[in-house]
């Protein structure tokens, strides 16, 4: 169904995104903070979703064609 | 305020700038340079996921729920993460079998069912018209906010011909039929409109941006001030947690949102349509799985502080959706409020236009075309009619758009519909995701399913949306359940409690359907036509578009080639089916299209060319009349599947077959060359001496006086050359006969140190000559004596003195050192020739073995044949060792070689002197 490396990557990739992204590992970003003057939770969730975007570009441009 | 004429104007200005633009890529299109041909506009074109309700309405659940808005964006960000993988099969599947809409994927993969096509297609006009209605209502919004004076009532809606919606929605329609009806063949891609498309993304995101960044520093001190005082706010602090204060993080509700979005990204026939079916390269997909993701974040980086700012600049979480109108117009930027409005015009249009196509294919085939076939003046002649009918269910979907938006007005219903419209199509995900990798979903899997899914999603979702709108009778119904049934509760069914409405209606609706289309279709094995598409969609898209010849074909009958000419003549034109078929046959190596044989290649493929005007169920109809069809049996299906993949095996293994000749004759083209390299070397080596002893013996003749020291020296020279010639002719004989393996080769104990030391003495002259030292090192005789080796001691000799005169040329003159060593190992004896000479330079070091080859440059070569190298290797090696070369540039060369011991030591004993191998 996922055959091939890249296919298993992603597939790994959609996991810990889907992890990172829902309960319960996004209320470890609940305590109220700042950095930069911009509060947490809102600056890790869009960090996490540029991280998770920036993996995925690099997982399938480098991918072949197959 | 701006003026009503300035705001309306730039709208249908802008729509013009959209229809000049679609105009000119549908030219260049026409011109053979397709601006669409591109990953990047691919990528903006999926943009029109973010409709006028997430450009307005995420600014306003952002105000209300703080970052709930962001579920509906990271969805579909991990559902591109699987795209790659996912949407590409989608799309080899959807290229192979001309699939045209989401409702002809279904109903194709479960055996083409043509009722599986009608009901997507109903559900999706029941979900998304009041989808396109919010867009309409997005855009009046938009007119009356920037025209009405602050704090006057808003304006009772004009009457229908005066509402600048209608115009607008008018103007979309006639966009649509002229950019989306231009091909009968919906498998052709709109070029025009997918460019249209991905330049209004690119225009909301700006305008979006625009507001924002004004917003933080225009009105603040940027972000971080916007953010400090709003936590600073008790009633705005909660927003930037995940939950209000002393509330629980609603978790299922935020998993749901994601899943729905995700879904809803694969399953919305606008998203359907741009990624799948208008793909004109996979190979763009690549680029689409990031940079769509990535335009997501970009549009949504301004919400929170724009509707923070909102807020705190005093406006109510009531019209928050209106802040990125409001916030530029009350700030004394009525330009940037205008810029804003266009940005939300290009969200709502973008959205309209796209889905109006998907949604009229999907009614003009799945519905409007089975129903008029029955009419015998349709049947006739369709292809007139086709365009005429896609017109109207344009026109019919926009019009049934702009009255739901005229009826529903401010209600509930409408507000609420943009998660009511993706539930409805989440519906979707089971058929088609489970259609996609599971072969045992059935025809009535998938209707059960469906059918159970929307039901639920009626009942527990739109029913009490249309309630809040006061539309319906029972706000009792809520509260008590039908009849008083408190079991049936929309809101609570089955007494499930603690998830908000759409949860609830999402685990009900979802989970009913998927149970349903596993369940039902376990119930019985699928038949033929269920397998055989089954087959196709799961299996068939391993490779990309290609392959379609391998591919089985499923259909066994009588067909003749003229009835399906005819057949697709009149669906697609006379012109158009003939190249059409002319195509066919020029792939199976036919002269024409008259060629044809009625087998069922022919038929399978004028199905598909229909499947791309009217969609595979009805194609499937159409066909089937036209032809003598035998039903298939799930025996003939597999019986064929077997044979396709026999078939298909036969194919690799000729063309490994072929891999392989072509590697072998590779190989002998090589060889034949260097025996032409060894030819032309031998010729050469020969003719040097030659020349120089021809030379000199003319020199002699012609010169009779010549004095008798010069013509002593002469001579001297001519006997040496010939000498080295001869010696030449003898390698040059060995090397072959070593080569062709006829070499008189004895085999004996050898006793090594008595062997070097005869070398040594051999050799001692020329070193001496040369005033090179010669040290010979041979292992101590106090730990016994050297066992002998197997080997013929005339050619081992050989070797030694070759490596030994190879020494003595390049040792430095008068300071040379020359180190011959013997020392015993547990796996043989190791022979070394050690020199202090210049060395061998790295590249070198291989060369030196290959015949002809000599060491050092061209200039200071020494005198040699270039053959005592590759015959000491070959002679090394015919006793099972290794002639090799260890040399550091200036640290001198070492030349050795190991013979291995015979395989039992005590067993080689002097009476076997002499035995030598048969030549």
């Amino acid at each position: 169904m996922f055959q091939g490396l890249t296919a298993q990557r992603l597939l790994a990739l959609f996991g810990a995104g889907w992890a990172l992204l829902s309960f319960p590992l996004i209320t470890l970003w609940a305590p109220e903070a700042t950095l930069l003057g911009l509060p947490l939770l809102p600056l890790a969730v869009f960090g996490l979703w540029a991280a998770l975007i920036a993996v995925l570009a690099l997982l399938v441009e480098r991918a072949g064609d197959a | 305020m701006l003026s009503p004429a300035l705001v309306v104007g730039t709208a249908l200005a802008y729509l013009a700038a959209l229809f000049a633009l679609a105009a000119w890529a549908d030219r260049r299109g026409a011109a053979g340079r397709s601006v669409i041909a591109n990953p990047w506009v691919y990528a903006l074109s999926l943009g029109a996921y973010c409709t006028a309700w997430t450009y307005f309405g995420s600014v306003g659940r952002a105000a209300s729920g703080g970052l709930w808005f962001l579920p509906i964006y990271l969805g579909p960000t991990l559902a591109m993460v699987l795209g790659w993988v996912v949407v590409r099969k989608m799309l080899r599947v959807a290229r192979a079998q001309r699939i045209t809409s989401i409702a002809d994927f279904i109903a194709s993969r479960h055996g083409k069912s043509p009722l599986l096509a009608g009901a997507v297609t109903l559900i999706t006009v029941v979900g998304i018209v009041p989808y396109i209605a919010l867009q309409l209502k997005a855009v009046a919004t938009g007119v009356a906010l920037l025209t009405t004076p602050p704090g006057a009532a808003a304006a009772p809606p004009p009457a229908w011909w005066q509402d600048p919606t209608a115009a607008v929605a008018a103007l979309l329609a006639g966009f649509t039929m002229v950019f989306g009806t231009r091909h009968l063949d919906g498998a052709e891609r709109h070029e025009g409109l997918v460019a249209a498309v991905a330049a209004e993304s690119v225009v909301k995101l700006l305008a979006f941006t625009a507001v924002g960044v004004f917003a933080c520093w225009g009105l603040f001190d940027g972000p971080a001030d916007v953010f400090a005082r709003a936590a600073a706010d008790p009633a705005l602090r909660g927003l930037l947690r995940l939950a209000p204060e002393g509330a629980r993080f609603a978790h299922e509700s935020w998993s749901g949102l994601l899943l729905l979005a995700g879904l809803s990204v694969l399953c919305l026939p606008r998203q359907f349509q741009l990624m799948v079916v208008e793909n004109v390269d996979e190979r763009h997909l690549k680029r689409a799985v990031w940079a769509f993701p990535a335009y997501l974040l970009a549009i949504n980086l301004f919400v929170l502080p724009l509707a923070l700012a909102g807020l705190l600049l005093g406006g109510g979480a009531a019209q928050a959706d209106g802040f990125v109108l409001s916030l530029p117009l009350a700030h004394g930027q009525p330009g940037l409020a205008l810029a804003a409005f266009v940005g939300g015009l290009s969200a709502a249009t973008g959205m309209v236009v796209v889905e109006t196509i998907a949604v009229s294919t999907m009614v003009c085939n799945d519905l409007v075309v089975p129903a008029l076939l029955r009419l015998r003046r349709f049947a006739a002649a369709p292809a007139g009619w086709l365009r005429g009918i896609r017109r109207a269910a344009i026109a019919a979907v926009l019009g049934l758009g702009y009255a739901y938006f005229r009826l529903a007005g401010e209600a509930h219903a409408l507000v609420s519909i943009g998660l009511i419209s993706f539930a409805a199509v989440a519906q979707f995900a089971p058929a088609l995701l489970g259609g996609l990798y599971w072969k045992g979903g059935t025809r009535a899997g998938a209707l059960a399913g469906l059918g159970a899914g929307f039901a639920l999603w009626a009942w527990t979702l739109l029913l009490p949306s249309l309630a809040r709108s006061g539309w319906w009778p029972g706000a009792d119904l809520l509260q008590h359940g039908p009849a008083g049934l408190a079991l049936l509760r929309p809101e609570q069914l089955l007494g499930l409690q603690g998830l908000d409405g759409l949860t609830h209606a999402l685990v009900w609706s979802l989970g009913a359907n998927l149970a349903l289309y596993v369940g039902v279709s376990l119930v019985r094995r699928p038949d033929a036509a269920e397998v055989a598409q089954a087959l196709r969609f799961v299996d068939g898209a391993g490779h990309p578009a290609g392959g379609a010849d391998a591919a089985p074909v499923f259909w066994r009958g009588r067909a003749r080639p003229a009835d399906l000419q005819a057949l697709l003549a009149r669906f697609l034109g006379p012109a158009r089916a003939q190249a059409a078929l002319d195509q066919h046959a020029r792939e199976r190596g036919l002269p024409g299209a008259a060629a044809l044989p009625g087998d069922a290649r022919l038929v399978q493929f004028a199905e598909t060319q229909l499947a791309g005007a009217i969609g595979s169920a009805t194609a499937r109809v159409v066909v089937a009349r036209s032809v003598e069809e035998e039903a298939l049996g799930l025996d003939d299906v597999l019986r064929i599947v077997d044979e396709a993949s026999q078939l298909r095996q036969y194919a690799q293994a000729l063309e490994h077959a072929g891999a392989e000749l072509r590697a072998a004759n590779e190989r002998l083209q090589e060889l034949d060359r260097l025996k032409d390299d060894f030819m032309s070397s031998v010729t050469h080596e020969l003719r040097t001496p030659l020349t120089s002893i021809r030379a000199l013996s003319e020199l002699m003749r012609d010169d009779p006086g010549l004095a008798p020291a010069q013509r002593q020296q002469f001579l001297a020279i001519i006997v040496a050359e010939a000498e080295r010639l001869g010696r030449l002719v003898d390698q040059v004989l060995d090397m072959a006969k070593i080569e062709a393996g006829q070499a008189d080769w004895r085999s004996a104990a050898v006793d090594l140190p008595a062997l070097l030391q005869r070398a040594a003495q051999t050799t001692a002259e020329l070193l001496h000559g040369r005033g090179a030292t010669l040290v010979l090192e041979l292992p101590d005789t106090a730990a016994g004596p050297v066992p002998p080796v197997l080997a013929d001691e005339d050619r081992l000799l050989q070797v030694l003195l070759n490596l030994l005169s190879n020494a003595a040329k390049f040792v430095p003159a008068g300071r040379g050192r020359v180190v011959l060593a013997l020392a015993c190992g547990p796996e043989g004896a190791t022979v070394t020739v050690q020199d202090n000479g210049p060395g061998v330079p790295p590249a070198q070091q291989a060369l030196v073995f290959e015949k002809f080859r000599q060491g050092g440059d061209a200039a200071h070569r020494p005198a040699g044949t270039g053959l005592g190298l590759p015959i000491s290797r070959q002679i090394v090696e015919h006793f099972g060792g290794r002639l090799w070369l260890r040399s550091d540039p200036g640290q001198g060369a070492t030349f050795g070689f190991t013979l291995p011991w015979p395989t039992a030591p005590a067993a080689a004993p002097a009476a076997q002197d002499q035995t030598g191998d048969p030549p």
